[in-house]
């Protein structure tokens, strides 16, 4: 298995799969994902499309360490994530990954503010070091004012906002979201991957899943299509340049002259 | 069709002379078409002839002549306003040929046609979205209209992208035999 180093015997990747498959047992085999490589540097903004039961989910579950491939390998962050014991799998969750959900997640009997702070009081991190990031992220994040308010009383887009703030406190390497707009209308989906790609331009590796290829095209770097657990393709997107609409749309009329 | 009708409706508001047409007409398409004036010209000239314009004063500068509405004019307009538009879509057809084309040369195997054309697509979609930014910005309803249109649309061809993949990759393999069997004398 060729794994890529730099001189110092790191990856020059964040993320690496090499070769992975994943079957679920059944009466018969169901592959979910076949020869999966698939290398993600640091800093960029990637999202997995493709139907459901494509292996888009199966994907971000194995780097997310919540299942574990058949064969094959997947390094995050250094970490050779297949290998690693439960114990060790959750401190690996817990101190580099990020998670944002569909439906938010979030504990209805904690405050916004404590709900941001959970993660941080599960690392051990310092209670004034927390207490610091989480202001900063709901600045960050434009919800300041809604730091005492419980979750119940948040619109969707605000609850998201929340979450995303609770999978920064403890500065992950990756952030995982798995369709983050999926339950949002679309202008709170739209403000919530502004959100995500502002994250991004400041460096945080982030990897999404999506079926929405709008969101995915307008906001992320590169996308990659999987297809019956394959990657059908995998594409770097270049930054729009600002085009006389012209270029962009056609209005054809069939003019009898 | 569609130029003939936006004379009309210009004019329906205040006369005005050719170039004025051209340039307010340009505008209402946020400035997606630059109109030929020439067309603009022959336009005025027929509708003048089927009498649903009618010059009015004397001819300006340099030959303008301005033109209004006439009562005629003003029923076919509100007419055309009034009937949806029924005509059929239209569909990328070198696209479609290419896939058949396709299906039969490179032996069912099309995902790499359509990754390719996807990537356009997905491309497509992230300027659209970099033209929206700057319509919101500039206040510029008319062209966000227009921009939705094409977002929605193209969101449409992507969709019918997996369709085409989905449908011909669960066909048999194409055989020219099991064809054309009506073209054999």
């Amino acid at each position: 298995m060729s794994h890529l180093t730099d001189q110092h015997g790191h990856s020059t990747y964040l993320i690496e799969l090499s070769n992975v498959n994943k079957t679920y047992n059944g009466s018969t085999d169901q592959v979910a994902l076949s020869d999966i490589t698939l290398k993600i540097p640091a800093g960029q903004f990637t999202a997995i499309m493709g139907a459901s039961g494509s292996g888009k989910s199966t994907l971000l579950n194995l780097i997310a360490g919540l299942d574990r491939p058949t064969k094959g390998e997947v390094w995050v962050d250094g970490i050779r994530v297949n290998a690693l014991g439960e114990a060790a799998l959750a401190r690996y969750r817990r101190k580099r990954l990020g998670f944002v959900f569909q439906f938010f997640n979030l504990l209805n009997q904690l405050s916004v503010l404590d709900n941001i702070l959970l993660p941080a009081q599960l690392a051990g991190l310092q209670s004034k070091v927390a207490h610091q990031r989480a202001r900063q992220l709901l600045d960050q994040l434009g919800i300041t004012d809604k730091a005492r308010v419980y979750p119940g009383q948040l619109s969707g887009g605000q609850r998201q906002r929340v979450a995303i703030a609770r999978a920064l406190i403890n500065q992950p390497s990756v952030l995982l979201a798995d369709e983050p707009t999926g339950a949002l209308d679309s202008r709170s989906g739209d403000a919530v991957m502004e959100l995500l790609a502002q994250i991004n331009e400041k460096g945080q590796t982030i990897v999404l899943v999506t079926h929405d290829a709008r969101l995915a095209a307008a906001y992320a770097t590169r996308i990659i299509s999987l297809r019956d657990g394959r990657i059908v393709d995998d594409s770097i997107l270049q930054a729009p340049q600002h085009q006389a609409p012209s270029d962009l749309l056609h209005l054809h009329s069939e003019e009898a002259v | 069709m569609s130029l003939k009708f936006g004379i009309l409706g210009l004019l329906a508001e205040t006369p005005l002379h050719g170039y004025e047409v051209k340039t307010r007409f340009e505008s209402i398409l946020g400035h997606t078409w630059e109109v030929n004036i020439g067309q603009v010209y022959s336009t005025l000239q027929r509708l003048e002839r089927d009498n649903w314009v009618e010059a009015v004063g004397e001819r300006g500068d340099r030959g303008k002549q301005a033109y209004q509405l006439t009562a005629q004019g003003r029923q076919a307009l509100d007419h055309w306003l009034s009937e949806p538009e029924a005509e059929p879509q239209q569909l990328h057809d070198e696209l479609f040929i290419k896939l058949m084309l396709m299906r039969r040369l490179a032996n069912g195997n099309l995902e790499g046609l359509i990754a390719r054309q996807r990537r356009v697509y997905l491309q497509h979609l992230r300027n659209l979205a970099e033209l929206e930014r700057h319509a919101r910005a500039e206040n510029r309803p008319d062209l966000l209209l227009l921009i939705k249109g094409a977002v929605i649309h193209t969101e449409a061809d992507i969709k019918w992208l997996d369709v085409c993949l989905e449908e011909l990759t669960s066909l048999q393999p194409y055989h020219p035999d099991s064809e054309h069997q009506e073209e054999k004398p």
